[in-house]
């Protein structure tokens, strides 16, 4: 039986019933990435908003501008780090390369957070200590 | 013949229309049953979705505030909502930040500082509140957690790695005792009684917003959601799957590592607080510095290597973990257990000591001696 004879056996029931799974298939696609988020980004934040989302899997350098200046991150061999930074303490820069969690730099505003959301997610919601 | 003709074809008309019934009635569906197919799908359609856009959803949003890393995480419906709501928890912790940094030249308590021994100083009702909470905390820890410790504090820098001579640390001592703190609800006031003293609310301002960032939210209409003021945790309502929030407890023996975590725990309408050796420090003569200074003593204490507290209320998880920590494990788990919190303390050598009601909510991932 070719395709057209198969379209002419159907009944307009038969089609829309076709039609409407076609679009709750495609509905259930973008559900699913909202349940389960790329988890191989790195987010950059200054004064809590979002500046940067870079894939974890690209080398490059980027910079953000904070009120004190401009802070530095790294991203290389699926780590993060912080290479320059205008704070007095240089904490962000002492902090090295991470691999999951954050590096924060506090006076300049400047929070990067990557590793794994889903796999983080589903351990624990949130951390004391 | 024209008329004959006419009846032939509209005989033969006829004969059409009723072999095209004879032929719909072998194949086709009847309206009817079309008409409620649609109907079903799409009541179907319209369900899934209008589901799908109410259906709550986990909406988290981090902002730098009170000098540490505030994340909120709020159980909404929509973005725009959730957004409204974890904004506005923002704008209260930034207010009470503005109130209580000593550091900042405006805050009420830098102007109750610089009063100090010379008058007494008008404060808001969160400031009164603050006070009065962390003289009750002082009260139940023997004076192992005193706000007024702020001219020891001042002596020391962590980063730096800065410690003061011991006559200095003495000297500054004589000005430490929450006592001379005199509070008067009646006029809402704040007098410090001797010069020099400065209130240091470091070791409670930050539950205390965790609490008030709870409320803010519960306000906007938020009933489930948790806000994490750095290690300062308040839990409120469940989680869209119907379980409570499940909060890590770091492992304080991998100083370096943040998301190491050494147990878990479940917490519904419940705040919690950890302090530890490794927060704040620096190594010098082979001897461990830490910001959690014995009011006694103006040094580091030994006795603890973290303390997790549990109650109601995030003031007290915070300023409990810091005073538990001072006075050490055997009589931090007393105080515990008199106020009925819970509590997990990890002593000097890595022992934990767990008051009764945590025994078994603790799920440990390491195990502990």
């Amino acid at each position: 039986m070719s395709l057209r004879e198969l379209f002419h056996n159907t009944t307009l029931a038969d089609r829309i019933l076709f039609s409407l799974m076609i679009v709750l298939s495609l509905s259930g696609i973008a559900f699913i990435k909202d349940i389960f988020p790329d988890n191989s980004t790195v987010h950059i934040y200054v004064d809590g908003h979002p500046a940067y989302i870079l894939p974890l899997d690209k080398n490059r350098v980027v910079s953000v501008e904070g009120p004190q200046g401009k802070t530095v991150v790294e991203i290389k061999d699926h780590q993060v780090r912080v290479i320059e930074s205008p704070c007095n303490n240089k904490l962000c820069i002492q902090t090295g390369w991470v691999r999951s969690g954050a590096v924060v730099c506090l006076p300049n505003r400047v929070v990067v957070t990557l590793g794994n959301p889903a796999k983080h997610k589903k351990t624990v919601d949130a951390t004391t200590g | 013949m024209k008329s004959r003709q006419h009846v032939v074809d509209n005989l033969n008309s006829r004969q059409h229309i009723v072999d095209s019934k004879q032929v719909n009635t072998k194949r086709a569906v009847p309206a009817s049953y079309i008409q409620s197919t649609v109907y079903c799908l799409l009541l179907m359609l319209f369900t899934v979705f209008s589901c799908a856009s109410q259906k709550e959803r986990i909406f988290k949003k981090d902002k730098i505030l009170m000098d540490t890393l505030v994340t909120i995480t709020v159980v909404l419906g929509s973005k725009d909502t959730a957004e409204k709501a974890i904004d506005a928890a923002f704008s209260e912790i930034e207010y009470l930040e503005k109130l209580s940094n000593h550091y900042s030249p405006d805050s009420e308590i830098t102007l109750i500082n610089r009063n100090a021994g010379i008058s007494e100083v008008k404060v808001s009702h969160d400031i009164l509140k603050l006070l009065e909470k962390a003289l009750y905390v002082s009260e139940n820890t023997e004076g192992a957690f005193d706000v007024t410790i702020g001219p020891v504090i001042a002596l020391y820098d962590f980063h730096k790695k800065i410690r003061p001579d011991d006559g200095m640390i003495k000297k500054n001592l004589s000005l430490v005792n929450y006592r001379d703190i005199i509070i008067n609800r009646d006029r809402s006031t704040v007098l410090l009684k001797r010069k020099g003293m400065l209130i240091d609310l470091g070791g409670i301002a930050k539950g205390y917003a965790a609490d008030k960032a709870a409320e803010t939210l519960k306000k906007q209409g938020v009933r489930s959601g948790l806000v994490a003021v750095a290690g300062d945790i308040k839990a409120f309502g469940l989680k869209p799957d119907g379980k409570p929030w499940k909060i890590g407890i770091r492992n304080p023996e991998s100083r370096d590592k943040e998301d190491d975590i050494m147990a878990t725990i479940e917490l519904e309408d419940m705040a919690i607080s950890t302090s530890g050796d490794y927060e704040r420090f620096f190594l010098s003569g082979g001897k461990r510095y830490h910001h959690l200074l014995n009011p006694k003593t103006g040094l580091s204490a030994q006795e603890c290597r973290s303390v997790s507290i549990i109650t109601k209320e995030g003031a007290y998880t915070d300023a409990f973990a810091t005073g538990v920590f001072i006075l050490g494990p055997e009589q931090g788990l007393k105080v515990l257990e008199k106020l009925g919190f819970e509590g997990m303390i990890i002593d000097s050598h890595g022992k934990s000591h767990l008051t009764q009601g945590i025994r078994n909510k603790l799920e440990f991932k390491r195990t502990v001696s």
